[in-house]
Parts: structure tokens; sequence; C-alpha cells
């Protein structure tokens, strides 16, 4: 039997994939439990972002099929909630639902929304606590 | 050297003779804007299956639609026109071996054209009522040629990640005509109105009729339909860098 060394190229390649396939076996669990959660309670996670702007938190949803008129939109200090009916004309009417936590507190009272082209927009300035240092 | 790829077949159960082909590729990413437009395209000129792509890398699961079993990656072909659709995105582990060889067997083909079609990531696409369409070409003949005929503005300074980059590349190196249209779209929401503006250029460039109205009435139905492709795709593109695609190259001087 003859023995042959991998080059490091090759090494390097292979650990990439093992590092990729472990990777896709984490994110397979997480796409599973997201179908699954779906199945149980028959309501439809929609696609969403949370992104951080300076003083403002942006979160968008994609929630096709829905109304701005019929979305319930619940937002908290940490938390936004968001329950609206989807409707299909294919798959008939089911329900879009999804609780984000938020990594920064906002306030609450500073929300502004829109829904266009069915994404949900929500804007909010977060709550920023502490003191103006003067810098010398 | 780079090492031959072994982990690719590429199959014609019609054999596809000819030259002068016309390729175009909707291998799934930004905004699923190619996947969705490619397989439009093929919807629409009623292209026939007539190959498909087996990887190895790709995970052992078959696709079944209407009680017909499909091969995950497909090849369509009308005339001299080909498409090739893919259900799944292609691990970021071999993009750059699987474009290689997917540049091999298109080339042994004798092509006249490869087009590539994507989204182009913009964070600002709420705000957007028609998104913007841009052309890179291989060459600068190409380029001016296809200003000439549609008016399309040219996609200047950037990164392109993943396959589309790759296949342009690979059409560079080989002196084979290639170009990417991208449309300004959603990163990782599935965007029907964005590839409406790439069959729109596509129609232009072939001279086809492709009315987009039928792709714009079923948008919402798209975009529930492709939910989980999208949400797989995302995680495609994070292996691939694709966020470099937000970012501008340096420049020094």
């Amino acid at each position: 039997m003859s023995y042959r060394r991998k080059p490091l190229w090759r090494i390097l390649l292979d650990e990439f994939r093992r590092v990729e396939e472990e990777m896709s076996r984490i994110e397979d669990e997480f796409i599973r439990r997201i179908k699954e959660a779906e199945g149980m309670r028959g309501c439809i996670t929609p696609l969403h972002n949370l992104y951080e702007s300076g003083d403002e938190i942006i979160f968008t949803a994609d929630m096709p099929g829905s109304s701005k008129e019929e979305i319930d939109l619940r937002v908290g200090e940490n938390y936004i909630r968001i329950e609206a009916p989807c409707k299909s004309p294919i798959r008939g009417e089911r329900k879009y639902l999804l609780h984000v936590e938020l990594p920064v507190e906002i306030d609450p009272t500073s929300v502004r929304a829109r829904y266009k082209d069915g994404v949900l927009e929500v804007v909010a300035r977060k709550r920023l606590r502490g003191f103006r240092i003067r810098v010398e | 050297m780079k090492e031959t790829y072994e982990g690719v077949e590429i199959v014609e159960t019609k054999p596809i003779e000819g030259e002068g082909f016309i390729v175009i590729e909707g291998f799934p990413d930004v905004g699923l804007v190619g996947s969705i437009a490619a397989s439009f395209i093929a919807d629409r000129l009623g292209m026939k299956e007539v190959g498909y792509v087996d990887v190895e890398a790709l995970p052992p699961i078959i696709s079944v639609r209407d009680g017909k079993i499909l091969e995950l990656i497909r090849i369509y072909r009308k005339d001299n026109l080909l498409a090739i659709l893919s259900d799944v995105p292609v691990p970021a582990s071999i993009v750059k071996p699987f474009s290689r060889e997917l540049m091999n067997w298109i080339q042994s083909k004798k092509p006249k054209l490869i087009i590539s079609l994507t989204g182009i990531p913009e964070p600002n696409r709420l705000n957007i009522d028609k998104p913007k369409v841009y052309v890179l070409a291989s060459n600068a003949e190409l380029a001016q040629k296809l200003y000439e005929a549609t008016g399309i503005d040219r996609f200047k300074d950037g990164f392109i990640a993943g396959i589309k980059g790759m296949l342009l590349k690979e059409g560079v190196r080989r002196g084979i005509d290639t170009i990417l249209i991208s449309a300004q779209s959603h990163f990782n929401y599935p965007d029907p109105g964005s590839a409406a503006e790439v069959v729109k250029y596509v129609s232009k460039i072939l001279q086809i009729e492709l009315d987009v109205k039928p792709l714009l009435e079923s948008a919402e139905e798209l975009k529930l339909k492709l939910r989980d492709l999208m949400r797989r795709t995302s995680q495609m593109m994070q292996g691939v860098q694709k966020s470099r695609e937000l970012e501008r190259p340096p420049v020094y001087l």
C-alpha cells in the first residue's frame, strides 16, 4: 500500500468543508425548528432582519399577502411582536406570527412603522442612558 | 496547477448538439432574483428539460413536483437558448471548482454568450419603486455593444461574490462573452419586482417578447413559496462573503 501525503491546500480545503458541514448541520436544525413550529401552530414565521443604525434600530419582516390595516404590531422596551393574516390565493388564509427579542432597549413611544410591497418596516429610537463626557 | 474537481457530473438526457448557444444561469443568491428571472424565462418560452448537473457535495435529497421526480440542478433548452436552473444554492466550499467544471461544459458547447442573472443588494430597496438594472460584461466591446442596444447602465465599482462572480471571471480568462445582469434588490427577501426588471433587459438583449405582467401578478405567492429557499440561500451567502457586495473596492490613488 502506498502512502502519499496530502498537500497543504487539500488539508485546508477538507477542513473548510468539515466546518461547512458542521455549520450546515446547525443551520438545518435551526430551519427544522422553524418549520416544525409552523406546522404545530399553523403559523408562518416571516423572514426578518434587525439592524442597528446610530441611535435607531430598524426591523423589517417580509410578509406578503397581508395588509397594513390587519397587522397587529406590538412593541415593548425589549421586544417586537407581530400577528397578521396571510392571504394566499392558492393556500387560503393563514397567519403570520413573530416575536423578536431586541438586543437593546428601545423607547416604545418613538416607534414608527410602515407596510410597503409586502415588507413591514419598524423603526425605533434606542433608549440611551448615560452621561455626556467632555473630550479633551 | 488546479486539480480537476471530480464532484460534478453534467448529464445530457437529450443530446445538446449545435453551437452558438446562449446560456442563461439562475443559481439562487441575492433576493433569488436570478432564480426567479431564469425560471420565468424558461417557463414563458416553453423550454424543455434536456439534462442535469449532479453535484457530489449537495445533500442527498430529490425534488418532487406534481408527482414527478426532478434533479436539483436542471438544464433546459429551446433552440439555441439554454437555461440552468437550481432548486438549491451551491455550497460555498465548492463554488470555485464547481464554476470551473460548469464553465468547461459550457465552453464545450461553443457558446455565443453566457448571461448570469442576479440581484445587487440595496439596503434602501423599500424606497425604490423601479429597481435600476446594471450590466457587467467580460470585455469592453461587449459592454459598449449592450449599452448601445439597450441603454443599460454599466456596473462600475464593487465586488461580485459567489458563483456569478466566478463564472464571469472564467468568462474573462477563457475569452467567452459573459455578462452579468443585476438589479437592485432586497438582500435576503425574495424580490420578484427586481427579477421582473432583469427579465425586461434579457428580453431586450435576446430580442424576444417577454411580458412580465404574470410575474408581477404572482409576486406575493412567489415570495411565500420561496421563503424556504431564501432561508437556505441566505446561509450560503454568508459562506461566500456576499456582504462584500455592499462594500466598495479599496482605492489608493
